[in-house]
């Protein structure tokens, strides 16, 4: 299981700077939320975790190894899940483990029986074994991010980044996709890190909270330490107390849903 | 146009005058006067307005006249412009040389020489109208043509198949010796043959080079090399590609196949990278981040985003190319376009004709067909299986007529 050492980050886009001056490290096997209001930066950091976009200053080292291309030991979940619409579910989950396989043999889909159990039980850790040979461009919000994380699973990855992976879904179905994200990661014991911007969600999953705000980190801790000011100081001028109280009484007066009962299962 | 100017101005100071003269008279006059549905609207009591408002609708009305006056100008002048340039070129294009002779006489002579008639009711037999018939378009005359040249049907390789008991040595050698599938539609056969096998040998190459043309997987420089080559063959009509094919491989339904495929690199070509350039970021990048490598970045994240247009493009290419067929067998290399040029150069008008009607209704077919297919794919519903399109077509076609 690798180790996250992110050191002295600082990414600019031309004039304007996305992140400054950002070190943290993350054991193994550990389930970070990074919270932060729109362009505060999370997506860059995420981004530049996977290697999509290169630090302008610093490195985050995973394993010991700079990233500075993308890596199999690092999947991406994307805000609008980046699936191929025009293929099954069992087809896009198969995709994620398509380093490990030549052009024609994805193409034509020989890959090993093992790399297709694989595919199949990363479905079923996600729920949607059932509508394995679905089109994903029929199914709803939900499922769609749920195959965007079968896909990630079939990689094998150590290292599971979700850049806003509930931003675009209805509650229910972002509930239904954290609890995924939770149960994949708790199985394979990935290192994990969400990005979000919903206080309550976050709270109710997360166990270690990074908070950036302006391209700074202004919160590095553990559930019990977000306290009402930490939060004030992660959303900044924005009111979050409201936020903050729904959060506690949306998680422990509504019955669970059909959904979340079979997403316990 | 011009002509209406004098007229305006005309109008223009009797109006002036006008109004200089009702503003000696009373508002009210004036306005219950000229203006029924306002006057009727206050209730018959006008209120008073500032003297500079009407000022300013004389002064609005005159720039809105100077605009139409302009404008007027200025679409006169195009039209004059348009004029002579088509005179000149009508003089270039030989309208005027002693040579081009045109006589209703002439005319009518030939276009009876296109559409042959024939007697079809004799009205003298039936009443007092000796000597007059009804007239019709010979079918039978273009039938026969049709029929004689192999045009729709070849009766050689039909015979392999439509026989009594079933020969199944015969309809093994159909399909397999003789390959009659085209062939059994005789000429029309060859000409679709050419447009589809054209298809067929551009499309790879089409699609090799519209990738190599996209900034994404080529850098700058190189990239354009392959722009330029899709261009370049653009650039240059199916049928010169066709001669030039013919000194290569022989005159002949080859040569211009040959030349469709390659016509098809160029414009199959551009219309892909046309949906190239317009793809998401977002499903290359995650294809990267899996670590795919960059031929499976091209077709999982790349192509698969723009499948179902690249086949509707493609049968879109087909249906051109099936018009080009024609077009190209003009010079001789087969199929119904050849055997148009070989009428025509023994001034056979009525056979010319009848071939052009196989034409019509070949490519009226061919683009029903894409048409309805591509239709089908740009659709977002389900698509129908083959057996429910087959077994299913009974209730659909009551469920229709019910309607």
């Amino acid at each position: 299981m690798s180790k996250i050492v992110v050191d002295g980050l600082r990414k600019t886009y031309g004039d304007t700077v996305a992140l400054e001056n950002l070190s943290f490290e993350v054991e193994p096997g550990e389930f970070v939320i990074i919270l932060g209001v729109s362009g505060s930066g999370k997506s860059t950091l995420l981004r530049c975790m996977c290697g999509l976009n290169e630090p302008t200053e610093g490195e985050i080292r995973i394993n010991g190894k700079p990233m500075t291309a993308p890596r199999p030991e690092v999947a991406m979940i994307f805000q609008q899940h980046n699936i191929i619409g025009d293929m099954s579910a069992y087809s896009n989950a198969l995709t994620g483990g398509i380093n490990r396989t030549g052009l024609l043999s994805s193409i034509f889909q020989l890959q090993s029986k093992e790399e297709k159990r694989r595919a199949l039980a990363a479905l079923d850790t996600v729920g949607l074994l059932d509508e394995a040979e679905q089109k994903t461009r029929r199914m709803s919000g939900g499922q769609q991010q749920r195959v965007g994380i079968a896909r990630a699973l079939v990689q094998e990855s150590e290292v599971l980044l979700a850049d806003e992976p509930v931003a675009s879904l209805d509650p229910g179905s972002a509930q239904d996709v954290m609890r995924y994200l939770q149960r994949a990661s708790d199985e394979r014991n990935l290192s994990t890190f969400i990005s979000l911007h919903q206080v309550n969600i976050a709270r109710k999953f997360g166990e270690r909270f990074i908070g950036l705000h302006n391209g700074k980190k202004v919160f590095d801790g553990y559930r019990e330490d977000l306290t009402v000011d930490a939060i004030d100081k992660i959303y900044g001028d924005i009111d979050t107390d409201g936020m903050f109280v729904n959060q506690e009484s949306d998680s422990d007066s509504q019955p669970p849903t059909d959904q979340q009962q079979e997403a316990t299962l | 146009m011009e002509e209406s100017d004098p007229d305006n101005l005309v109008d223009e100071t009797r109006r002036e005058d006008e109004s200089a003269e009702q503003e000696t008279e009373s508002t009210e006059k004036r306005r219950s006067g000229g203006d029924p549905i306002e006057a009727a609207a206050d209730g018959g009591v006008p209120e008073q307005k500032p003297d500079g408002v009407a000022d300013e609708i004389e002064n609005q009305f005159e720039n809105i006249k100077e605009t139409r006056r302009q404008r007027a100008f200025g679409w006169a002048a195009l039209i004059g412009v348009i004029g002579f340039l088509t005179y000149q070129g009508l003089s270039a294009t030989e309208f005027f040389d002693d040579d081009t002779d045109f006589t209703w006489g002439h005319f009518s002579t030939r276009m009876t020489e296109y559409f042959p008639t024939t007697r079809v009711a004799d009205l003298g037999a039936i009443s007092s109208l000796d000597g007059y018939y009804i007239w019709a378009i010979d079918g039978g005359a273009y039938w026969s043509f049709i029929k004689d040249m192999n045009l729709i049907y070849d009766p050689e390789v039909g015979s392999l198949i439509f026989q009594f008991p079933i020969n199944l040595t015969d309809l093994y050698a159909f399909v397999f010796v003789e390959l009659g599938i085209f062939s059994i539609f005789g000429e029309a056969g060859t000409t679709l043959a050419m447009g589809l096998v054209g298809t067929v040998l551009g499309f790879p190459l089409a699609l090799l080079f519209s990738i190599l043309a996209t900034e994404r997987v080529l850098p700058f420089p190189f990239n354009f090399i392959f722009r330029a080559i899709m261009s370049f063959i653009r650039a240059i009509p199916a049928i010169i590609w066709a001669l030039i094919f013919v000194a290569l491989v022989g005159l002949g339904a080859t040569a211009a196949t040959l030349a469709i495929g390659f016509n098809t690199i160029g414009n199959l070509g551009r219309l892909f990278v046309e949906d190239l350039e317009e793809l998401e970021d977002g499903p290359i990048e995650a294809m990267e981040t899996t670590g795919a490598n960059k031929s499976q970045i091209v077709f999982f994240g790349m192509l698969s985003q723009v499948r179902t247009s690249f086949i509707a493009w493609t049968l879109y290419i087909f249906e051109i190319n099936v018009r080009a067929a024609v077009t190209v067998g003009v010079i001789g290399a087969g199929g119904l376009g050849a055997i148009v040029a070989a009428q025509q150069s023994q001034l056979n008008y009525e056979e010319m004709m009848a071939t052009l009607f196989v034409i019509f209704i070949l490519i009226l077919l061919v683009e029903l067909f894409s048409q309805r297919l591509r239709a089908r794919l740009r659709s977002d519903e389900e698509r129908r299986s083959w057996q429910e399109l087959i077994f299913g077509f009974p209730a659909r076609m009551a469920d229709s007529l019910r309607r």
